[in-house]
């Protein structure tokens, strides 16, 4: 590498690793940006820069949908969107976003932006979401999306302060992507299992377990299914007669 | 060659000779052009036909940065028109177009220094006729300052009084009034090609001109624009003058030429054009008044940081995915949960808008667009699997008002229930008439 003329010295070793782009194999890398808290202390103790990283690529991985992939985000949503007055921008979300649902979890919909997509056309809307300023966080869906796109989007999020969380189905946690971190998400109880396929510095064994915000606890479930059913069954029928 | 000399003449000396009949209704047209677009400046332009056009721009030199500056864009501006302007900036419009007539660009600022700059112009600046003009050379006249220097009761006389009032109004000496230019109630500005254009970047090119042009023609109305449409005029075919309307609307009503021309480029490559293009037309026929904005006194960001760009990126992302495509959430006082959220336009309302009672009930974040029906085995709902049922039910009971109105949701009876699948997904099922069905997410 080539020193600007007048400092000779090349850089030291310490210098090297000082940089938020070179880490250690062993230990979890530092990061430029403090990352946004997730909500869940578990968790950032597993995140490099300790909560959501800026500046890159969140992959999400949910086994299915509705295992509570959102209810993980919602806090970071909610703090970027009423703490940091910043827009929330939604990008090919594949159902109905329910409004009374997303307010309750705190997201001020005033500054919420959905735009329907698809193919090419979702991630083109992400990179233009992510130059825009203002914009605090990007959620996309992006079931399709090539490695070519993705390597895109990462170099887009590099460049932006903007948080970018890409949802793709879980079967393409074989294959390679270019984003700085990827979660595979799957319930476990009124729990959620997160497992981190990668992120900057050591590997992470052990899946964390998150206790997301759920509906209602498991414990105050109705009593049992055998009597739940026909329970059901009975007072709906009233109501249809 | 010279001005005069015939036809034949011109043709014996170059055979190459390409000869055009001059179009004065175009001229014009260039030049109403031109003067609309000169709006961006000031809102006192002058128009003086056949090509002469006059900016009276002492209260803008401050916000353009000063004299060498303003002109500078002036002449950038005309550059990027099309057009090669002889332009020159001085204290009295008739030095302006004096200087200009004789090329001197450099920008005379002071009073003081005018009549030293005058001096130096040749006679042919002259507004006069030709034999007026050979008189002046014989009375040993080669420049302005030798005919400032001869008495003016003679000169009067000798040429007319007409000369001895325009050297005094350029000198400052008497006053100069000029009718002003009435921009339009309407705009209405066209553009032609010198041949059909079919490529999308030569007509974004031409789209930028003429959104610069309406720029100026806002500035000086101070106004702005939600919508304006684009015809684009095909070849004339079999006495048909097909015309390719393209209308582009914005999120508010703005003046910004960037904004337009994105707005215009993501849309051209998408439209389609049933055949080459030989005129562009821009209309804007609603505008409103749209004050310009304060800039700040100590460099610091609006305090609404983002809502503008926002807007702008709502509108680029509506330009490529439709109108339909982009849109906010509001919720709604309803109990039927299809109603509960509504899409609204961008930018959302303020936030004090939406000051709407939180349901009581737990709500899913994803709403299935349509209830999707379940399978029942022995008296229970399945979804990939039997589901656990964790709470409910919920009963939602409304909607008489609309259940003759097509579309609508209408009536319903349905008894809510979360629901916890085989695969850990936590459901939002109802039972209503016809049976099982999943309606949303806890996602």
């Amino acid at each position: 590498m080539a020193a600007p003329a007048g400092t000779l010295s090349p850089p030291t070793l310490r210098q090297i690793l000082e940089r938020p782009d070179v880490w250690r194999g062993d230990a979890l890398a530092g990061t430029r940006l403090p990352g946004v808290p997730t909500g869940f202390a578990e968790l950032d103790g597993e995140l490099p820069g300790g909560g959501w990283p800026r500046g890159g690529l969140i992959e999400l991985l949910p086994i299915c949908d509705g295992v509570g992939e959102l209810s993980l985000l919602l806090p970071a949503l909610a703090r970027v969107s009423n703490d940091e007055l910043s827009w929330l921008v939604c990008i090919a979300p594949p159902y109905s976003l329910h409004a009374p649902a997303w307010s309750a979890g705190g997201v001020d919909l005033s500054r919420l932006l959905v735009a329907g997509a698809s193919g090419h056309d979702a991630a083109w809307a992400c990179e233009r979401s992510l130059v825009a300023e203002g914009v605090g966080a990007v959620v996309a869906w992006l079931p399709d999306a090539r490695s070519t796109v993705l390597r895109r989007l990462q170099l887009a999020a590099e460049n932006s302060r903007t948080l970018l969380f890409v949802f793709r189905p879980a079967l393409c946690a074989s294959q390679p992507s270019p984003a700085s971190l990827r979660l595979l998400l799957a319930g476990e109880g009124d729990q959620l299992r997160v497992r981190l396929l990668k992120r900057r510095g050591n590997a992470c064994a052990t899946p964390v377990l998150i206790a997301v915000q759920r509906p209602v606890p498991l414990g105050h479930a109705l009593a049992g299914s055998s009597t739940s059913a026909p329970a059901a069954r009975r007072l709906s029928q009233s109501a249809v007669a | 060659m010279r001005p005069g000399s015939r036809l034949a003449a011109a043709w014996a000396v170059l055979p190459n000779l390409t000869v055009r009949a001059r179009d004065d209704q175009r001229e014009q047209a260039v030049l109403h052009r031109l003067a609309c677009w000169a709006g961006t400046f000031t809102s006192d332009v002058c128009c003086l036909p056949p090509q002469t056009l006059l900016l009276e721009v002492a209260a803008s030199l401050r916000l353009f940065g000063g004299a060498a500056a303003l002109f500078e864009r002036v002449v950038n501006g005309c550059a990027e028109q099309g057009f090669e302007p002889r332009a020159a900036l001085a204290p009295t419009p008739l030095a302006a177009q004096w200087l200009a007539a004789a090329g001197d660009a450099v920008p005379c600022l002071h009073p003081d220094e005018l009549p030293a700059r005058l001096d130096k112009l040749p006679l042919a600046v002259l507004p006069i006729t030709a034999p007026r003009l050979s008189r002046l050379h014989g009375f040993g006249a080669c420049s302005l300052a030798d005919v400032l220097r001869l008495p003016r009761a003679g000169l009067a006389r000798r040429l007319g009084a007409d000369l001895v009032a325009d050297l005094a109004r350029a000198r400052g000496e008497l006053p100069d009034p000029r009718p002003r230019f009435v921009f339009p109630e309407r705009f209405a500005e066209r553009l032609e090609f010198p041949a059909g254009v079919e490529n999308a970047s030569a007509l974004g090119f031409a789209g930028r001109r003429l959104l610069a042009v309406l720029c100026g023609w806002l500035t000086a109305r101070v106004a702005g624009i939600r919508t304006c449409v684009f015809e684009f005029e095909h070849e004339p075919r079999a006495d048909r003058f097909p015309v390719s309307v393209l209308s582009l609307g914005f999120a508010g009503a703005t003046r910004d030429v960037d904004r337009m021309a994105h707005a215009l480029l993501e849309r051209l490559p998408r439209f389609e054009l049933p055949a080459a293009v030989v005129a562009i037309v821009l209309r804007a026929d609603t505008s409103e008044a749209l004050p310009g904005r304060t800039a700040g006194l100590f460099g610091e960001r609006g305090t609404v940081a983002g809502a503008d760009s926002l807007a702008l990126l709502a509108e680029r992302l509506q330009s490529r995915l439709g109108p339909g495509a982009v849109h906010g959430l509001a919720m709604v006082a309803e109990h039927r949960p299809e109603k509960a959220s509504r899409r609204v336009t961008p930018p959302p309302p303020s936030p004090g808008a939406s000051a709407i009672e939180p349901t009581r009930g737990a709500r899913p974040l994803w709403l299935l667009a349509q209830p999707r029906m379940l399978r029942e085995e022995a008296g229970r709902p399945h979804c990939g699997g039997p589901l656990r049922l964790l709470t409910g039910p919920e009963r939602i009971e409304s909607g008489w008002w609309d259940a003759d109105e097509p579309g609508a949701v209408g009536d319903v009876r349905r008894d809510y229930f979360i629901a916890l699948s085989v695969r850990a997904e936590w459901l939002w099922i109802f039972r209503g008439r016809e049976g099982w069905f999943l309606h949303g997410m806890f996602a």
